[in-house]
């Protein structure tokens, strides 16, 4: 039902226009906040009861916007990760009049509504629309501590990066409407499925790889994300982690996946094919991120690295759902494997948005990002450090918390296919990944803090959100039967079904 | 359907809330251990009731008392039950961990001093996860509990350990883990590979796992067992593991969760890929047999208490295995039957072991070997539950131990004659317990001048709890048929999957 979306948009567009006349106000103290919280909560509500009132798919605004179950989980997921970065930016990002903390709230209401609108995307053009709202206010938010260098350089890296990256899709955009004569995503993507072995529709296809792989921060396009992650202030890192990083998933779904019977890049067919080429980056961004976050000193980069590394297992449902496009035999595993990447996705918001808050409320107490500063972390912020310490065990799979079953799911998909090795990969990435995650926890409750050992007084919301994750985490992995439903009728239907 | 077994995890996992609640909100946290023995004692109840209906009505051949099926998971493609049930080889398991858990929270109020709530917690938690594990009758839930065994054991490591805690504490949650990541890699591809496909273990079991697809799971569940059990070469992270655990959690980390590795290489790798283990028996034969001589040569050089007692583990863990693929290639089920009562009788006889090094460590302030002496005369009472508890490990009658060595070692000569060296491991085991009995118990104190007249003896209270580990141990060899009569099926049914029947 459209009549929800628009709601949903009318409410964040208002709170994105509106709040930053609060800055002629004097004492205005955190309302920016709290009324961007509200028109979040609206969105949220609007959304719920849009995914609760109707199943089938529908069309809105013409046809840019689709109503259907992917859309509903990634606005859903990403409105819900934004909520919990506005009510975290309360504390972490201080009201005060030099801390210009409206325009921080409007900004993060237009990434908001581009996510929304990506999620829901119908049209290449509406994605890429989107795509920019939801990008170019965050380049601001990356640099919004002014005065600090790192984050002026993070900000500056990620937006011509970012600027890249946009043009490159924007690029793709065009050859596909080149070669097909439409820019409605369903039939464009048929068209351009049909074309494949035309060189320019496989360059096409490469390039919305390539950039919707930059927000995605797989390996190789993923060197902005350390940098940014760190520079930004920390509710903003999350928001990337657990907000943006999902937006470039669902395009991806959108677009790439969506691509179906001949799936060769190349007129010989060969080893040059769209599941080929994700298997590739696949091994490479969890390997790789998991290598990088082992070495890593500052808790943000690490986290950095280790959100990287995640995308890597997610990307293993993509390569078997695109793979399943080209050979009904695998229908069934490519439909395990994108639920579990959809329930992986959905799990990744959950544990990074714990840990990037924890995380950056550890920061704005101690004043150091470094990881010595963890030590002794249990008996000085024990609501932080618990919250911290599952979301670390749910990363790394430990059951039963939410991350092993997507996991799980992820990694049996793979079996029985030629991508086995992929599952290999993929536990024994696990394995190592508990390394640094073990090492951090360690630090957090095995060792002796290294200055002061007093108490750190823990803000009332903070704890809330944190409950609330730390909640999910343990009650996704308990009961994991409704949410693995959810995702799984949000998995597009293969062509051909 | 029964609910018996889910009480076994529910109540610990309730005490374990309960436990933290209690005692760090209102009573003071030195109630934690009365609320923890409180429920660990009566999951012990449960765990002997449980025991006894297996021992009263002993299961047929290849079937389980007190079955549950919780289905959990159901998509299509992919399907996991929260399946439990107990037979002759989990029941002694079950009821280990329910009597070494509860001396082990009562040997804490002594050797535990810190951060009480915390502990109790995490203890009750470890006992629910364990309790789990040797429950549960679906592949995922058993790693998944498996899983959650680990963690409270890191933390109990980690922040109540010794000097060391944190590298040992890390390097054993990093080896286990990755240990049993690559064994459940082993269950995917048999869940995968079979057709219809499922993660029950007796469903599994009757349908049969086609000799072809045993071989990759076979290897998966053995890397991750020889990780926990362990066998050399895998078990680096054990003897710091152990050295820097307090004691009491020796009691679980040593007794109990070792018999995880042992429980699944009898109830997985031989219950499901018979004909794969037999024709590999002749090298983890071969391994057990050097991890066990290994063990026992290299704990006669070690100079510190708990690190000879880590090493004896790994000799006593290679008689499992040893035992275990010796019925799979001789058919003659005395190697697991032996196997099995050796897991229950060195779950309690290495607890007190490593009890009693606590109370050394506690009243002397070290470890060390050379350090110690003289104990015979300071601390009479002691020295005698040093000795004793000595004697159980060493396997000298009148402890089951002797009994459980002996059968397997019986049970691998039916299977390779040459394996009749193995009679060496307790003659060597038993020459190093007595040397170090001679240095600690019967000679002079080294700094002789003034042998520590401050030093205290162990309390009545203390050594009841180390009695109470080895009582059990004594009436078992009389009364071995206990635990003997309802693993007897099990040990013929293993046995009968490659031999039908030959030797029954």
């Amino acid at each position: 039902m459209a009549d929800y979306i628009l709601f949903a948009v009318v409410a964040l567009s208002a709170a994105a226009l509106g709040v930053p006349f609060l800055q002629y106000v004097g004492k205005r103290g955190n309302l920016p906040g709290y009324l961007v919280v509200v028109a979040l909560l609206v969105a949220l509500a609007s959304t719920v009861l849009n995914a609760a009132s109707d199943s089938t798919s529908s069309t809105a605004f013409g046809t840019l916007l689709v109503s259907d179950s992917l859309g509903n989980l990634f606005a859903i997921l990403t409105l819900f990760v934004t909520l919990f970065v506005a009510v975290a930016s309360l504390t972490l990002v201080p009201p005060g009049r030099s801390s210009n903390s409206p325009f921080y709230y409007s900004l993060l209401s237009f990434a908001s509504l581009g996510m929304l609108l990506i999620s829901y995307s119908a049209d290449l053009l509406m994605l890429f629309v989107a795509w920019e709202l939801m990008s170019i206010p965050t380049y601001a938010l990356a640099g919004f501590r002014k005065d600090s260098e790192e984050s002026n350089e993070a900000a500056v890296k990620y937006a011509v990066l970012g600027a890249l990256s946009s043009a490159i899709i924007l690029y793709a955009i065009s050859l596909t409407y080149g070669l097909t004569g439409t820019t409605g995503i369903a039939a464009a993507v048929a068209s351009l499925g049909s074309q494949l072995s035309d060189p320019v529709a496989g360059l096409a296809v490469l390039l919305f790889v390539v950039g919707f792989g930059f927000k995605m921060s797989i390996v190789p396009f993923h060197m902005w994300a350390p940098d940014a992650y760190e520079g930004a202030p920390t509710p903003i890192a999350a928001l990337f982690a657990a907000g943006t990083k999902k937006a470039g998933f669902v395009a991806a779904i959108r677009v790439v996946l969506a691509i179906s019977t001949v799936y060769s890049l190349t007129p010989q067919g060969g080893l040059f094919t769209i599941p080929n080429v994700l298997a590739v980056l696949a091994l490479a961004t969890m390997t790789l991120g998991n290598l990088a976050a082992l070495t890593q000193k500052s808790m943000t980069r690490l986290l950095a690295y280790s959100s990287i590394a995640q995308a890597g297992y997610m990307l293993i449902g993509f390569v078997i759902y695109s793979y399943g496009q080209g050979n009904p035999a695998f229908a069934q595993q490519a439909e395990l494997g994108m639920t579990g990447a959809l329930f992986h996705i959905v799990n990744h918001s959950v544990m990074k948005g714990a840990a990037f808050l924890g995380a950056g409320l550890v920061i704005l107490k101690l004043g150091s990002g470094s990881v010595e500063a963890f030590d002794g972390l249990g008996r000085r912020m024990p609501v932080t450090a618990f919250a911290l310490a599952l979301s670390f065990l749910a990363l790394a799979g430990v059951p039963p918390l939410s991350g092993f079953w997507s996991k799980l799911l992820l990694f049996t998909s793979v079996l029985n296919t030629p991508y086995a090795w992929l599952a290999v990969a993929g536990v024994l990435n696990s394995a190592l990944s508990m390394g640094y995650y073990g090492w951090v926890i360690k630090r957090m409750y095995l060792d002796e803090p290294g200055g002061e050992t007093t108490r750190i007084m823990e803000p009332t919301s903070f704890v809330l959100v944190l409950g609330v994750l730390a909640a999910l985490i343990v009650s996704f992995g308990l009961f994991p039967g409704a949410v693995i439903s959810f995702a799984r009728s949000a998995v597009p239907a293969l062509s051909g079904q | 359907m029964g609910y018996v077994l889910s009480l076994l995890i529910i109540v610990p996992l309730l005490g374990s809330a309960a436990t933290f609640v209690i005692s760090s909100v209102g009573a003071g946290r030195k109630s934690a251990s009365y609320v923890a023995a409180a429920f660990a004692a009566a999951t012990l109840l449960v765990a002997g009731y449980a025991f006894w209906s297996v021992y009263s009505h002993t299961p047929a051949l290849g079937s389980y008392a007190l079955v549950e099926d919780h289905p959990w998971i159901t998509l299509p493609g992919f399907g996991v039950d929260v399946m439990l049930g107990l037979d002759g080889l989990s029941a002694p398991l079950v009821l280990a961990s329910g009597i070494v858990t509860v001396l082990s929270v009562l040997s804490s109020r002594t050797l535990i001093d810190r951060e009480e709530p915390a502990y109790y917690a995490l203890v009750l938690l470890a006992l629910a996860s364990m309790m789990g594990a040797f429950t549960s009758l679906n592949l995922v839930v058993f790693y998944l509990f498996w899983e959650l065994t680990l963690v409270p054991m890191f933390f109990l490591i980690g922040v109540w350990g010794g000097d060391r805690r944190s590298y040992a504490a890390l390097k054993f949650i990093i080896f286990t883990f990755a240990g049993s990541s690559v064994m459940l890699l082993g269950f995917l591809v048999l869940y995968f590979g079979l057709s219809p496909s499922t993660f029950d273990i007796p469903a599994l079991a009757s349908m049969g796992v086609p000799v072809g697809l045993q071989y990759l799971p076979l290897l998966a569940v053995f890397v991750g067992c020889a990780v926990e059990l362990p066998v050399f070469p895998f078990h680096s992270w054990q003897p710091d593991a152990y050295e820097q655990a307090p004691a009491p959690v020796n009691s679980l980390l040593s007794g109990i969760l070792p018999k995880f590795a042992g429980y699944a290489v009898i109830r997985v790798a031989l219950g499901l890929f018979p004909q794969a283990a037999y024709q590999y028996a002749w090298a983890f034969i071969a391994l057990a047999v050097f991890s066990m001589f290994y063990g026992a040569v290299v704990a006669l050089l070690q100079s510190d208490l708990k690190r000879m007692f880590a090493y004896t583990s790994i000799s006593h863990m290679g008689f499992v295995l040893f035992g275990a693929f010796a019925t799979v290639l001789s058919g003659n089920p005395l190697g697991i039957e032996g196997a099995i009562l050796l897991m229950f009788t060195h779950a309690l006889a290495t607890s007190s072991i490593f009890t009693v090094s606590g109370f050394v460590e506690k009243r002397s302030g070290t470890r060390k070997i050379p350090l110690l002496g003289g104990m015979g005369q300071r601390l009479p009472l002691m020295a005698a539950l040093l000795a004793v508890a000595s004697s159980a490990e060493m396997g000298i009658p009148p402890f089951a131990s002797f009994l459980a060595e002996l059968m397997v070692i019986s049970g691998g000569i039916s299977a390779y004659a040459w394996t009749a060296v193995t009679v060496l491991v307790p003659v060597i085991t038993g020459g190093y317990f007595l040397w170090m009995l001679k240095r600690v118990v019967i000679d002079p104190h080294p700094a002789a001048a003034d042998p520590g007249s401050a030093a205290e003896d162990i309390s009545m209270a203390d050594a009841t709890v180390v009695a109470l580990y080895l009582v059990p141990l004594v009436l078992l060899s009389v009364f071995s048929f206990l635990i003997l009569s309802p693993a007897a099926p099990v040990a013929q049914w293993t046995a009968n999957l490659v031999h039908g029947g030959l030797h029954a």
